[in-house]
C-alpha cells in the first residue's frame, strides 16, 4: 500500500523542490503543505532539528533535504542502478550543493563593497570552475548527450536542474559557457511529467 | 576480488576522517594516502571538482567527503539495514554538516571580537540546541546504550563520532552538557577495530 507522505516547508522551492520533482516524475501523490513565514516559530519545535523541509511518511519523520531526495528516489528509481552509480549521483549532489553554499553565506553578508569582491569572485572564478567540473563529468558519459549517470534520469540531473535554477536566482545565464550543461537543462526540464509540474506549481521567487 | 582502495587526502581528519574509520570498521585494506600542503597545486587538476578526498576505487575516482563515505558505508553493510534506517542514517549525516559549517568561518575569522561573537553563538546555541536532538535520538533508540539507529553501528555512529573532533576546532567541550553522547563517543572509541585504528592513525592536530 502505498505510503502517506507530507511535504512541509515554506512556499518556496528552495530545499523542498528537489522532493517534489522526485514526486511528479514518479507520479506519486503527496501533500505539499506550504507554511507562512509567520507560522514557522510555531512548526520549528515539531520537527527534528529546527528545520524544514521535513517529510512524513506514514507520520514518522525525516529530515535534511537530501536525505528525504535519496529516500525518495531510492523508493522510485531515480537514485542510480547500482553501490557505484548511487555514489556519482550523490557526488553530483553534494557538488550542487557546494556551488550554492557560497552564493547563499555572499547574499547574507552585510558589507556592500565585501559582498561585491565575494560576488565577482564567485561568478568569474568560484562558478566557473565547478561548472567546468561537471560539464567534463556530463562529458564522460555518452558524450555529454543524455545524463550524468547511466542511461537514464537520476536524481543528479534533478539536483543539477533546480540548483541551477536557485544559482540563477543570485548569478544571470550561469550555464551561458556550458553549452552541454546548458541542453541537460532543457532536457530536464522538457521531460513530460517535469514540465508538467514546472508549469503547474505555484510561482515563487526562488 | 576485492577492489583496490586509495584515499587521497590531506595528512589530517578533517574530511578524511569518516572514509578511514569506515575502513577501519568493516577491516577492508587501502591505502590512506596523505599528500603534503605543497603538492596540493599539482594534484588538485586531478580531481573531479578540485577538491578532496577522492576515493579512488580501481582507479575510478570518486569525489565529496559524503558521496564516499556512503558508499563505503553501503558495501561495508554499515548504511542502515532498511531503506527508512538508511534515510534516518542519511538525516544524521547531513545533520553533522549543518552543525560543522560553522566552524571554519570562526576559524578564519580575523577579528578578534567578532570571532569572540561567533565562538559565542555557537558553542551556546547552535551546537547545544543539535546535540540536544541528536542526543533524543539516541536516548530513543535502546535507552541510549547502543547506536543511533538501529542496533549496530552504521555510518551515522561514525560521522557522528568524527565530527565532534571538528566542532572541538571551534567550540570547547561539545559534550559538555551532553553526558549520554559523551558516553556513546566513549562506547564507540573502545570499540575493538576503532580503537585499534585510533591508536595507531597518524596524531595530526585537525
Amino acid at each position: 500500500m502505498m505510503p502517506n507522505y507530507k511535504l512541509k516547508y515554506f512556499n518556496f522551492r528552495g530545499r523542498a523542490e528537489l522532493a517534489r520533482l522526485v514526486f511528479a516524475v514518479a507520479e506519486v501523490e503527496y501533500e505539499d503543505i506550504r507554511f507562512a513565514v509567520e507560522d514557522w516559530p510555531k512548526i520549528k519545535p515539531t520537527t527534528p532539528f529546527g528545520q524544514a523541509p521535513v517529510l512524513e511518511v506514514d507520520g514518522k519523520p525525516l529530515a535534511q533535504s537530501s536525505a528525504i531526495a535519496r529516500y525518495l528516489g531510492k523508493e522510485y528509481g531515480l537514485a542510480g542502478k547500482t553501490n557505484w552509480e548511487q555514489a556519482q549521483v550523490d557526488m553530483i549532489m553534494d557538488t550542487m550543493e557546494d556551488i550554492l553554499t557560497p552564493m547563499r553565506a555572499i547574499h547574507f553578508c552585510k558589507d556592500e563593497q565585501q559582498k561585491a569582491e565575494l560576488q565577482k569572485k564567485y561568478q568569474e572564478e568560484t562558478l566557473p570552475n565547478y561548472l567546468k567540473g561537471l560539464e567534463t563529468f556530463l562529458c564522460g558519459n555518452n558524450g555529454g548527450d543524455g545524463y550524468f549517470v547511466g542511461s537514464e534520469l537520476t536524481l543528479a540531473d534533478l539536483t543539477f536542474m533546480h540548483y541551477t535554477g536557485q544559482v540563477e536566482v543570485f548569478v544571470p545565464n550561469p550555464l551561458a559557457k556550458f553549452p552541454k550543461l546548458q541542453a541537460l537543462r532543457e532536457r530536464v526540464e522538457e521531460l513530460p511529467k517535469i514540465a508538467a509540474w514546472i508549469a503547474k506549481r505555484p510561482k515563487t521567487l526562488r | 576480488m576485492a577492489p583496490k582502495y586509495k584515499l587521497v587526502y590531506y595528512d589530517s581528519k578533517g574530511r578524511g576522517e569518516l572514509a578511514r574509520l569506515l575502513f577501519a570498521a568493516a577491516e577492508v585494506e587501502y591505502e590512506d594516502y596523505r599528500f603534503k600542503e605543497e603538492d596540493w597545486p599539482k594534484l588538485k587538476g586531478d580531481t573531479p571538482f578540485g577538491q578532496v578526498p577522492v576515493l579512488e576505487v580501481d582507479g575510478k575516482p570518486l569525489a565529496q567527503s559524503n558521496a564516499i563515505a556512503r558508499y563505503l558505508a553501503r558495501e561495508f553493510g554499515l548504511a542502515g539495514k532498511t531503506a527508512w534506517d538508511q534515510a534516518q542514517v542519511d538525516m544524521i549525516v547531513e545533520t553533522m554538516q549543518d552543525m560543522g559549517n560553522p566552524v571554519i568561518p570562526i576559524w578564519l575569522c580575523k577579528n578578534e571580537e567578532e570571532k569572540a561573537k561567533l565562538t559565542k553563538t555557537y558553542e551556546e546555541e547552535t551546537l547545544p540546541r543539535f546535540m540536544e536532538e541528536i542526543q533524543k535520538i539516541l536516548v530513543a533508540n535502546n535507552e541510549g546504550k547502543g547506536f543511533l539507529v538501529g542496533d549496530t553501528m552504521t555510518l551515522a555512529d561514525l560521522a557522528l563520532f568524527a565530527s565532534i573532533d571538528w566542532f572541538a576546532v571551534a567550540a570547547k567541550d561539545p559534550l559538555g552538557k551532553f553526558p549520554k553522547l559523551q558516553e556513546f563517543k566513549d562506547r564507540i572509541a573502545s570499540c575493538p577495530k576503532i580503537a585499534a585504528w585510533l591508536e595507531k592513525r597518524p596524531k595530526t592536530e585537525f
